[in-house]
Parts: structure tokens; C-alpha cells; sequence
């Protein structure tokens, strides 16, 4: 029963493959149709040959007759399935099936001697891919089990010719299957031909044919089966009353809505009348907007003014210039508006904005619109401030070198000055007339006069030695007592100092008519004490003999009681109080002589100090320093410095008190010396007040040093400076 | 022992506390970054900068209080149903459930921003405050194409355009246009509404440049949140003018692409119902008035179909408008500027070529008090209107040419508005160069710098101004000054009177050079005399004062200064440096520019 269907299902195929393959034929050589109707005679007498083919060709007509009824059937059975209820779907398609092969069985006799007819396929592969026989000699096998040669080849050209002489060559298909050549019979060709057209293959069945119900039959009131209807056709079923009730619920509930949802307008007042309501927005953060891009400038025009274009040459050298510092923008001038293109960036820029708007943080910050002066702080008049130096009056021009260190007398009307070319000067300090020259020989590193207007002596600090010269000034008591004073038993020096090692040996100078004191080391300072009978030398080092006082009318030399933190630059005396002050690079130690204990640190800040002055009432200190700083103390105020006034752009020399004006002075290497309003109030509760007042300039640089020393005048509001320039010069008021 | 070491039991505290880095912060949310991000763009949250940076240094901080705000937005439940919803979607389809998908797809969840903009914006001032960033956004991606691969769908953009256009239309309605550029990088724009000052940029009409280093998530949704504030904003600013929001628009000329030139004859039909017709434009030709009152006719019964299409009553809300923008322009007549504005370009009518911008002049023209027409179908009028004074042009040169009317280059438009004065032609006709278009934006003064044109633009403004009040006695015109070219006509005698002041300038400032010579010779400084440069008398005080005590005043003076110098504080010193240095950065700057000016001149000459 089912083999017929399927070699039927076969020859179906092979029709098909048959049709493919002839159309190729037809479309890639029309002429030989042409020729068709001139070799029919050929072809008939050919016939005969042939003559199983066509007997093949009806028994398949007889099965192809069969296909469409049984197709047209299983139609009108749908239709009807359709019709009636799904229960007795099974029951109708056992009863077709039978009746399906009630027909076949019918048809059977006439058939099956026909399929027998047929010419088996030569090779008995099957189903199977030919490409795996592609390598091989043989094409497979035949019923037997021999292999099935491949013919030879022939090549193209041959075939060509071939085809080309035999006119038949059109109906010719190639069997792949069984590698042999197949003539198609002029009834395969109508077959095809009719194919082609949409018809039915056979002419001679009719595919309307008028149907006939194979299900009605004469008793067709007893029913195909005889079981009796199952009781779940009768009762409703209960799963389908669970979905009604989900669905019940669901609609009850709301969550299922038939009618649409009604179109709200979308935009309605969000803002009302009133906006005065108060809402408080969600997180009590203060909201901070963004701020708004810049706007555009001139320079962004599409028409800008020629000189906001930049010159080729300012092109090119953006592109030397770093990624960031580049401009953004070049300017470009486009000669009318229709020239402007679309501005490539657009996306760009809007989309960094849309990245500054949400990734970056926000801060306020407050940015102040200011007149930069008004940052300036409001300074007294300083024409309240008068008198005060202010112009160069006199020059002293004698000395062949730098000037490291001037001194004036406590009178007033001299001044000593020690100059690197190894020469001490007096001088007449209203006439500028040189007085008097010691030659010491070696650069003097220091000059002090004694404080005491009785005793005309001055301290000299030369290399390893101190030298204290009688100027020979004063009448003839004065003079007697000097000499008294300056007079040293010879041997005496190193007894005295005790304990073996001799610190200061005190020889009398014959010279000069003086004293020298020996020291071991290079002496940078003298300072003399108000009373004018001890002097204090520093001698730059680390050890404990650094700083020695000496008692110029007991000739004695002794150290100081306290550890020194760090290398003396300059020490001082308290200007009442027996207080010594001494600074190192770093701070200044002030300590109480007679406890012999230490009272205060300063600390400065500063990196090196080189200068040290007390004012006159001794509350207040002002140090210099190396990078050009001036600090002010106030000791009752604190250990810090109460101002700092960074002045000169070089290393301060030195630092200057006047004795009766509120008045001090800073000297620099920068060639300039500065004078300061620096007022002390007696009120405690009143912080000094400091007013720059002055800028004394005039001094040439020499060495790279430039003024070397500042001193005051004692009693008027003069100021000397020394220079490097070996001029030492008087500013007056 | 760590250094930001906190006991087990103890909380934390201060920064720790209240700030949190963006990674926990998504940890604490329990989202990705892109809802996040989304997140954060719709809430409008920022990072902030902690005193002191608990995490690290290079670290993104959130507020912990902005990071709890985001914690209750019923917004970040509604995107995690969008996600479950998504992949029911997805999972749908995947078993090839076609009827789960379908029901799925008609129920999408969705979410409205109007209540974020309300939180964010709780009055309106803030909302326009704020409407910079959102109105430059919108009109970009009005000009942008679809693009199907970013997902950019046309409906978003024509919303875009259509929002545009809408803002579009209330500022030139309402004429508060104020400033006007055209850049490189496209038409600023400058406008005030409620006093609050509102500049966006647009770009030019073109095919846009489209970059693949964007990305375009971020920008839509700051896209979706401005498309929904405009909409609000137009919406209130729409009912504030008593018009009806959304506005239905003639189909013909939206089809036509002319939505501006629609949205204003919506505006107009909604008066003009009850004015009738008595507002027509008075035209020469008799027969020409004809054929456009029926043309007008036309429009406006196929406007009012339109309107009766979307069944929208006309008639009450024209009338209510009529009667209170008759309110509002009494009300204007206070506000000296906009009714500058208003009156601009009054009794002026301008028709536009094919190649000129025509959506920006059918916005900037309007809004200055012009009437306006373009070549193209559904113009109000057509080229050969004998009413023309202005036609915009920008071609090379200009084939037949109308005796009636001004040939005149777009930035001219531009350049009027922004000087608010009716420039001279001259410079901007067909096929000139036009002279230096200049930023508005711009302050001249504080910028040191001013171009000539600008110093031109301001000469004209005082002449224009001084037209207003006459001036009886000053007659006589100087014809030795050759700014008596640029002005003829109307305005003579008031640059007469220009050119006479110029002279009399002229010799003073001679003086003042002088002076300043002299003063130079002496030593003094230009800055401190610069202080006192201003009037004559102010000249003369000083001229005597330097003269009777010349050196030391001026060197105690500028010694004064350098010795406060000393005095001041360490941060206030290097404060000053640091404005000293802006200071000089700005003057390089402007002589950079005169360096430049005086190498063209040279090259010209």
C-alpha cells in the first residue's frame, strides 16, 4: 500500500527535476525548439523503441488520476472538521484512512503489474549525497552488488560538437544519479511543457472534477463508532471556570481594563498663578546652578573684524603651543552669510556641556569684583609722619673699599667706619671732613663707639682681634681716664682668663694706643653695653666660647652661662635692663644676665637671620633676615613675630632703631635702605604701629653687595648708610 | 593602624559621612550606572566637592543627603519595572509567545517628569533661570536628522522643532527678542521673559556634522527632560498671552516647513476673529489688496477648517486675547525697551530671498515689528508688492531689482537689531562685503578694546537719538567730516550737530594729548594721569596742580604705593600680583588687537 505512494512521491520528484532541468534547456538554446517541429518525424520513428515508456507513463497517470481526488478529499474533510465539534475528529480520520485504502486496494490490479514494469534504477545507492562519489571510480552499486564504472568523461568541446551535430541533443538530460544520459519522450515533454503552463500534467484528468462524498452511504444514521460519548462532553469544564474567575477578579480588581486609557493632556499650568507657595525643595541642600557658558565674543562672529583674525604665523604656532594652552577657536571671516558652513563641533559642545552639567562637582566660590587698589591698606599721611630721612645730604668719600660697619658717637658729631680696604675712619659727621685713619692692616669687620660720651673709645673688630682705639677726642680729664682705662699690665692676660686655656689674651697695642684682644677665631661683631664698661664679641662657631663678654676696666673676659642652640649671628644688649639678646639663624634667645636664665625665644620663621636691633624702650625687637624679611617682635605680645614686612627682593644687612624718633631703617643688598614709621605706644593694649615710610636709593652695587650698614643718628632724624660702593652716605630729613 | 581608623562601634562622621563616591553610591541604590546616570541627568544631581576628600583624591563625590533624595524617587521603582518589563518583553518573544508579547506591548510602563520639573523648578523664574542650557539643546536637535542607529527616532525630532518653534513664536509675539549674533558656530540669540535674560544658541539651517565620539544616551535624556520643561514653559507662557496651548497649526504650511510664520497666524486669527478685518495691511494697488484679501480670506477659512478639525473653539479665546493684549500693550508702554523693540522695524516690510536664513529673519523680523514674506508658496505676500521697503538678499549680485525697495544682506537685519537703530544701507548691499558683524554680548568698556565699527554703530545711536528732541541754533553742517557720508536725509541735521560736537571733541582731546605729552616728558606715569582724563575742567584742575608741584607729588605717589605694598599680607600681595597679571594678560590682549588692526591698515594702504 505504501510503496506505490512513495515511488509515485518519486516520480514526482523526478518530474520536477526533469522540469528544472528542461527549462534550463529551453532558455539557454531556443533554436533547437525551433528545430523541433523539422525532426518529429525522426522522433516517431523512433517511438517504437520506446514503446515501454509511454505504458510506463500510464500507470502513473493512473496514480497521478488517484492524487488530486484523495488531496481533493482530505479538503472537503477539513471543511467539514471545521463544521462539526473536535470530538469526533479521530473517529472521521480512522474512517477516511479505511476508505482510503478501500480505494487503493480497488485500483491495486491495475497497478501493480505496471510498477513491476518499471526499470529499477541502475544503482542502488539510496538517498545519499552524490558529491561522496564525486573521488571515486564507480557511481555506486548495482542490485548485485558490482561496482557501477563511471563513464567516461567526455570533455567539453566534445560534447559540444556532439550536441551540436545531433539534432535530438535538446531532449537530452543528464542523470546524475545513475551517470547516463536520458532522452525525454515527446510525451515528457508535453508533460512539462503543460507543467510549465500551470495545468495539470495529464490533459486527460480533470481537476474540477464533481466531488463525490466517500462518507455518505445509505445507512449513514448509525454512527461510524458505537462508543457512547465520554461525560466530560457534558459537564462544563472546571479549568476554564478558574481562568473565568482570575479574569472576574482581575477586572474587579482593576487590572485588566478594556477601554483604553483616556488621553490626558500631556501639558497643563505647572506653575499656577500663585507662585509665591513655598515649597521646600526635597533635601535642604542648597541647590547650586550651573554656571552659564560663556557668550560669545567678537572674535566668534562669522564676519569678525579683521584684526580678530589671527595671522597665519599665530596659526602655526598654536601648534607649538600645549594641548591646553591652544585656543579653542580660530577665528575665520566668511565674505557672506550663505558661505557659513554648519559648524562641525555642534554635537561636540553640546554634549561635553551635557557632561560638565551632571559629572562635574559644584562648588560656590566666592570670586570678589574688586579694584585691585582698594586691596591696598589705608596708610597714615605720611606727611604727619615728618621729620623723617628722606633725601642724601652728605657724602663721605674716602675709604678705597667697601664699607662693612659704621658707628656714630653718642654725641652725635662723630662717626667711625670700618672699610674692608683695612683703614678705620672718623669722621666730622656735619662737615664730612675724615678725621682721623687708623691703618689696621686686614679688612675691620666691625665698629662701635663706647655709649659713654665721656669715653671717646672705639671698638674695632679686625679678623681674629678686637681693637679698642682711644680717638683722642675730649678734653684732657677725659683723655687721662681713657688712657688709664686703655692701659694693660702685660703679663696679666693669661693669668686672668684662668683655667689654663686662655680664651681672650688682652696685649696691650702700641700702635695705635690701644688694646687688642686675641681671639681664636674671626670676630664678625662687637656690641657694647649701655654702661660702656662691658662689650660682648661674637665669634661665628658652634662651641660655648662663641659669645664673650668682656669688662673693659677689670680687663676680664668671660663666657656666657648658657648653651648656644645653633650658630650666633649677632648678639645685644638690653637698652635698660640687664638683658642680652642673642640671635642665631634661626631664632633669637633673649636671657636675663643677672639669674643668669632664659627669659624668651623669638622664633623668627625666617630661614637665616643676619641682623638684630631693640628698640629703645626694649619691648620690641626687629630682626632681618637673609631672604629679605623683617620680622617685628613684640615680647609682651608673643613669641611670634607681630608683622612681617616682606621688603627688600635681596638679603637685609642690617637693621636700625633711632633712639629718640619712632623710627627704624632696614639696609639691603639690593642697594636700597628703607626707613619705617615704628610707633610704640605706652598703652599696652595698643599694638605698635608700623608705616613704611621711605625709600632711600642711591647707593651703586658693588660685589654683588649692595648697602652694608644703616645707622641713626643719635639725636637728629638722620640716617647714615654705608655701601659697598665705599661711600657712606647721610639722608636728612 | 589605618589612618582614617573608626572604632567597630562608633559611626561615622563629618565627611565620611556625608559624602559617598559614586561606586557605593550605586552599591547603596542597587542600580547600574546608566540608571544612575539617568537618574542623576532627570533629578538634576551633582556631584559635590568634599573639604576633605575621605576616599581618595580622584574619587566623584555625591552628598549623602542627594543620594537619599534619590533613594524616595518613585522614578527609580518605575525603571526597575521598565527593566522587568523589558525582559518579560524579550522573554515573549524568545518562546515565540506572539499574543503575551502583543498584550505586553500595549501595556508599557511609563513615567511623566512633570512632577521632577515641578520639584526641581517650584516657581517659574527658576524654570526660565535655568532655560539656557535647555533651549540650545532642543534647537540643536531640531536641526539634527534621524538617526535610526542612535535610536533617535523623527518624532522626537519634530517635537524638537515643533517646541522650537513654539518658544520661537512667544518671543517674537510677545517681541522680547533683545540681542541677536550670528557666529560660526550658529545664531545666538538673546531674549527676556519675566526679566529674567535668556540666550540660547542655534545652529545654522544645515545638514548637521554628526560625530561618533557622543554619546547620545546622555544627551537624549537631558533631551527628554527638556522637551518636557519647554513644553511646561511654553504652556505657561502660552496661557500667560491667553492663547491656547498646544496650538494648532495650518497643516498647508506646516507641510510647507513655514511652522513659525503658522504658529503667528494662529496667534493673529485668534485677535482677528473679533477685529475682522480692519487690520489689513494698507497696500497701493487696489486690485493687488484685493487678490490678497481673498488670498488672506483663504488662509484663514482653511485655517479656521483646521482649527474646526481638531474641533477647537475659536471665537471665545480670540476675543478674550484681543482684549488682553490691548491690557498688555498698555502695560508695555512702561517698559521703554521692549517697546523699542516693538517698533524697530514699524512700517517696515520685508520680503526674503531663497538663500537667506529664512526661519531665523521669520523669528528676528517679527519680533522687531516687521512684517515679512519669503519666495515660496503660502507667503503672505508676494516679491512684487509694491509695499516692500527691504528686500534680504544674499547673492552675489541681484538680476532685476525693484527702484521701491533696499537690496540688503541678512546681517544687516541683525545689526540693526542689535544697535536698535535703522542702520544705513550703504554697506550691506548686494554683493558688498558688509562691514564687521560684532558680538552683542560683549562689553566694550570692560573688554578695553573697541572695534571701529562698534565706536560707529554708537556714534549713529546718539545722532538717532538726539533726532528725538530738537535742537534749535546748531545748523551747520561740516563737510570736512567724512562720517557726513554715511548719513543723509532724516538724520542731517542731527549730524550736524554730531559732527559740530565731534570738532569741539576733537580740540579737546588735542588738549588732553598735549597735556599728556607734557606730562610724559616729565616722567609721569600713564596710568595716573589716565584717572583724570575725563572732562575738560577735570584736565585743567590737574594741568594746574601738575604744573605747580610736578615731580615729587608724583614720585611720593607712586612710591605711596609700592610701600603699602610692603604693609599688605602675604595672601592679599599675591592677590594683587594675581589681578596685576590678569590686568596685563587683557592689555596684551587689546594690544595684540591694535597691533594687528594697524598691520591691516598698513597692508590696505
Amino acid at each position: 500500500m505504501k510503496v506505490p505512494r512513495k515511488s509515485q512521491v518519486a516520480v514526482e520528484i523526478a518530474t520536477a527535476a526533469v522540469m528544472e532541468e528542461k527549462k534550463k534547456k529551453t532558455e539557454s538554446s531556443k533554436s533547437p525548439l525551433a528545430t523541433e517541429t523539422v525532426s518529429k518525424e525522426e522522433k516517431e520513428a523512433q517511438e517504437p523503441e520506446k514503446i515501454s515508456n509511454p505504458i510506463e507513463e500510464l500507470s502513473e497517470n493512473g496514480n497521478l488520476e488517484k492524487e488530486p481526488r484523495v488531496k481533493g478529499n482530505e479538503a472537503s474533510e477539513d471543511e467539514d472538521f471545521a463544521g462539526t465539534s473536535g470530538n469526533d475528529d479521530e473517529h472521521r480520520v480512522y474512517s477516511q484512512e479505511d476508505q482510503d485504502e478501500g480505494a487503493e486496494a480497488h485500483l491495486g490490479v491495475e497497478e501493480s503489474d505496471s510498477s513491476e514494469d518499471e526499470v529499477a534504477p541502475r544503482n542502488t545507492i539510496g538517498d545519499v549525497p552524490l558529491k561522496w562519489y564525486e573521488d571515486e571510480e564507480h557511481i555506486g552499486y548495482d542490485i548485485t552488488g558490482k561496482k557501477i564504472k563511471k563513464q567516461a568523461r567526455k570533455d567539453k568541446l566534445d560534447s559540444f560538437l556532439a550536441g551540436a551535430d545531433d539534432s535530438k541533443n535538446w531532449r537530452k538530460v543528464y542523470d546524475e544519479y545513475n551517470d547516463e544520459e536520458v532522452e525525454l519522450t515527446k510525451e515528457e515533454t508535453r508533460l512539462i511543457r503543460r507543467l510549465l503552463k500551470g495545468k495539470t500534467p495529464h490533459a486527460e484528468i480533470d481537476p474540477y472534477a464533481p466531488y463525490v462524498d466517500w462518507f455518505v452511504w445509505e445507512d449513514a444514521r448509525h454512527p461510524l463508532s458505537n462508543a457512547p460519548e465520554p461525560k466530560r462532553r457534558f459537564i462544563p469544564s472546571k479549568w476554564e471556570s478558574k481562568k473565568v474567575v482570575q479574569y472576574v477578579r482581575a477586572i474587579r480588581k482593576g487590572l485588566i481594563k478594556f477601554d483604553k486609557p483616556k488621553e490626558e493632556p500631556r501639558f497643563y499650568l505647572l506653575w499656577g498663578d500663585d507662585s509665591s507657595s513655598k515649597e521646600k525643595s526635597g533635601q535642604g541642600l542648597s541647590y547650586i546652578p550651573a554656571p552659564k557658558p560663556k557668550f560669545a565674543g567678537h572674535e566668534e562672529s562669522y564676519n569678525p573684524s579683521i584684526e580678530y583674525i589671527p595671522t597665519q604665523e599665530e596659526i602655526n604656532s598654536y601648534q607649538l603651543m600645549y594641548e591646553e594652552d591652544r585656543p579653542k577657536f580660530i577665528p575665520k571671516r566668511f565674505e557672506s552669510l550663505r558661505s557659513v558652513p554648519a559648524y562641525e563641533n555642534a554635537l561636540k559642545e553640546s554634549f561635553d556641556r551635557c557632561l560638565d552639567l551632571y559629572l562635574c562637582p559644584r562648588a560656590r566660590k566666592k570670586r570678589i569684583n574688586i579694584d585691585p587698589e582698594s586691596l591696598k591698606p589705608k596708610l597714615p599721611s605720611r606727611k604727619d609722619l615728618r621729620p623723617y630721612p628722606v633725601t642724601c645730604y652728605l657724602e663721605y668719600i674716602g675709604h678705597k673699599d667697601t664699607v662693612l660697619s659704621i658707628s656714630i658717637d653718642v654725641s652725635g658729631q662723630w662717626m667711625a667706619s670700618g672699610s674692608t680696604d683695612g683703614t678705620v675712619r672718623i669722621w666730622e659727621v656735619e662737615t664730612g671732613r675724615c678725621l682721623r685713619i687708623w691703618d689696621v692692616g686686614i679688612a675691620v669687620q666691625h665698629v662701635a663707639w663706647n655709649p659713654l660720651p665721656e669715653l671717646h673709645i672705639l671698638a674695632v673688630a679686625v679678623e681674629h682681634d678686637v681693637l679698642l682705639f682711644n680717638t683722642g677726642l675730649g678734653n684732657e680729664e677725659e683723655q687721662e681716664k681713657i688712657k688709664e682705662l686703655l692701659h694693660v699690665e702685660t703679663p696679666t692676660a693669661p693669668e686672668s682668663s684662668g683655667n689654663g686655656t686662655s680664651i681672650v689674651s688682652w696685649i696691650q697695642h702700641d700702635k695705635h694706643e690701644g688694646i687688642m684682644l686675641k681671639h681664636l677665631k674671626t670676630v664678625s661683631s662687637v656690641e657694647w653695653h649701655r654702661k660702656g664698661d662691658y662689650f660682648s664679641t661674637v665669634v661665628p662657631g658652634d662651641d660655648s666660647r662663641a659669645i664673650l663678654i668682656h669688662q673693659l676696666s677689670k680687663k676680664l673676659t668671660q663666657k656666657i652661662p648658657f648653651k648656644l642652640h645653633g650658630l650666633p649671628v649677632s648678639s645685644a644688649f638690653h637698652p635698660s635692663r640687664s638683658i642680652f639678646f642673642i640671635s642665631t639663624k634661626k631664632n633669637v634667645r633673649v636671657y636675663d644676665l643677672l639669674k643668669q636664665k632664659l627669659i624668651k625665644k623669638l622664633e623668627t620663621g625666617v630661614r637665616e637671620v643676619s641682623s638684630i636691633a631693640i628698640h629703645p624702650a626694649g619691648d620690641n625687637v626687629i630682626v632681618g633676615s637673609k631672604e629679605g624679611k623683617l620680622c617685628w617682635f613684640d615680647m609682651d605680645l608673643s613669641s611670634q613675630p607681630y608683622r612681617v614686612l616682606k621688603c627688600h627682593p635681596k638679603d637685609i644687612t642690617n637693621v636700625a632703631f633711632h633712639r629718640s624718633y619712632p623710627l627704624f631703617a632696614t639696609c639691603s643688598d639690593d642697594c636700597t635702605a628703607y626707613v619705617f614709621h615704628g610707633m610704640v605706644y605706652s598703652d599696652l593694649n595698643q599694638n605698635p604701629l608700623i608705616v613704611p615710610l621711605e625709600i632711600l636709593r642711591g647707593h651703586r652695587s658693588a660685589n654683588g653687595r649692595g648697602v652694608m650698614d644703616c645707622k641713626f643718628h643719635p639725636k637728629q632724624p638722620w640716617l647714615f648708610t654705608a655701601g659697598a660702593d665705599s661711600v657712606i652716605k647721610l639722608y636728612c630729613h | 593602624m589605618p589612618k582614617h581608623y573608626r572604632p567597630p562601634g562608633k559611626k561615622k562622621e563629618g565627611n565620611a559621612a556625608k559624602y559617598i563616591t559614586r561606586s557605593k553610591a550605586l552599591k547603596y541604590l542597587q542600580v547600574t550606572l546608566p540608571v544612575f546616570r539617568r537618574l542623576c541627568i532627570l533629578k538634576g544631581i551633582f556631584p559635590r566637592e568634599p573639604k576633605k576628600k575621605v576616599e581618595g583624591n580622584h574619587k566623584t563625590y555625591y552628598h549623602m543627603k542627594d543620594i537619599m533624595f534619590l533613594v524616595h524617587e518613585p522614578l527609580l521603582e518605575k525603571f526597575r519595572d521598565i527593566r522587568a518589563y523589558d525582559k518579560r518583553v524579550k522573554k515573549a518573544l524568545a518562546k515565540k509567545n506572539k499574543d503575551l508579547a502583543d498584550r505586553l506591548l500595549t501595556r508599557k510602563p511609563s513615567y511623566t517628569l512633570d512632577r521632577l520639573i515641578r520639584e526641581r523648578y517650584p516657581k517659574f523664574i527658576d524654570a526660565l533661570r535655568d532655560l539656557d542650557d535647555c533651549l540650545t539643546m532642543v534647537h540643536l536637535f531640531a536641526a539634527l536628522p534621524a538617526i535610526e542607529k542612535e535610536q533617535i527616532p523623527v518624532k522626537r525630532i519634530h517635537n524638537c522643532r515643533r517646541l522650537s518653534h513654539e518658544w520661537q513664536a512667544y518671543i517674537s509675539r510677545t517681541h522680547s527678542l533683545r540681542k541677536t549674533f550670528i557666529s560660526v558656530k550658529g545664531i545666538y540669540y538673546q531674549a527676556e521673559v519675566e526679566g529674567q535674560k535668556i540666550t540660547w544658541l542655534t545652529p545654522h539651517a544645515l545638514q548637521q556634522v554628526l560625530t561618533d565620539d557622543v554619546d547620545f544616551n546622555v544627551m537624549l535624556t537631558f533631551l527628554e527632560f527638556y522637551e518636557t520643561l519647554l513644553a511646561f514653559v511654553n504652556f505657561k507662557l502660552y496661557h500667560s498671552i491667553n492663547v491656547k496651548y498646544p496650538p494648532i497649526l495650518d497643516p498647508r504650511l506646516e507641510a510647507l516647513a513655514a511652522d513659525l510664520y503658522a504658529l503667528s497666524r494662529f496667534f493673529a486669527a485668534n485677535s482677528k476673529a473679533t477685529i475682522g478685518e480692519s487690520q489689513m495691511v494698507t497696500s497701493s494697488g487696489s486690485e493687488q489688496a484685493d487678490s490678497k484679501r481673498k488670498e488672506m480670506q483663504t488662509d484663514e477659512s482653511e485655517l479656521r477648517l483646521a482649527q474646526l478639525q481638531h474641533q477647537l473653539p475659536t471665537n471665545e479665546p480670540g476675543t478674550l486675547m484681543h482684549l488682553i493684549e490691548d491690557a498688555a500693550d498698555g502695560d508695555d508702554d512702561e517698559d521703554v525697551e521692549r517697546r523699542e523693540c516693538k517698533t524697530l522695524f514699524k512700517n517696515m516690510k520685508f520680503f526674503l530671498s531663497r538663500e537667506v536664513p529664512r526661519e531665523s529673519l521669520l523669528f528676528v523680523i517679527p519680533a522687531f515689528g516687521g512684517t515679512v514674506s519669503w519666495d515660496g508658496d503660502g507667503a503672505p505676500f508676494k516679491e512684487a508688492d509694491e509695499g516692500i521697503t527691504h528686500q534680504i538678499v544674499d547673492r552675489p549680485t541681484q538680476g532685476h531689482k525693484f527702484l521701491s525697495r533696499e537690496y540688503v544682506q541678512p546681517q544687516w537685519v541683525y545689526d540693526c537689531a542689535n544697535a536698535r537703530i535703522i542702520l544705513p544701507v550703504d554697506g550691506y548691499l548686494v554683493g558688498r562685503v558688509p562691514p564687521p558683524h560684532l558680538s552683542p554680548f560683549v562689553d566694550n568698556e570692560a573688554e578695553g578694546y573697541i572695534p571701529e565699527y562698534a565706536e560707529t554703530i554708537k556714534r549713529l545711536q546718539a545722532a538717532a537719538r538726539k533726532e528725538l528732541l530738537p535742537m534749535p541754533g546748531v545748523d551747520k553742517r561740516d563737510l570736512d567730516d567724512p562720517q557726513n557720508l554715511l548719513l543723509e536725509g532724516v538724520i542731517s541735521r542731527a549730524e550736524a550737530n554730531e559732527a559740530a560736537e565731534k570738532k569741539r571733541k576733537m580740540a579737546m582731546l588735542e588738549k588732553q594729548y598735549h597735556n599728556e605729552l607734557k606730562m610724559e616728558l616729565q616722567g609721569v606715569p600713564y596710568s595716573s594721569s589716565v584717572s583724570n582724563d575725563n572732562t575738560e575742567s577735570a584736565v585743567n584742575d590737574t594741568e594746574g596742580r601738575e604744573e605747580s608741584l610736578p615731580d615729587p607729588d608724583q614720585i611720593a605717589k607712586d612710591s605711596s604705593s609700592s610701600m603699602s605694598m610692603v604693609v599688605m599680607s602675604r595672601k592679599k600681595r599675591k592677590l594683587y600680583e594675581a589681578m596685576q597679571i590678569n590686568k596685563e594678560r587683557k592689555r596684551e590682549n587689546v594690544n595684540k588687537l591694535k597691533e594687528r588692526k594697524a598691520k591691516a591698515a598698513q597692508g590696505s594702504a
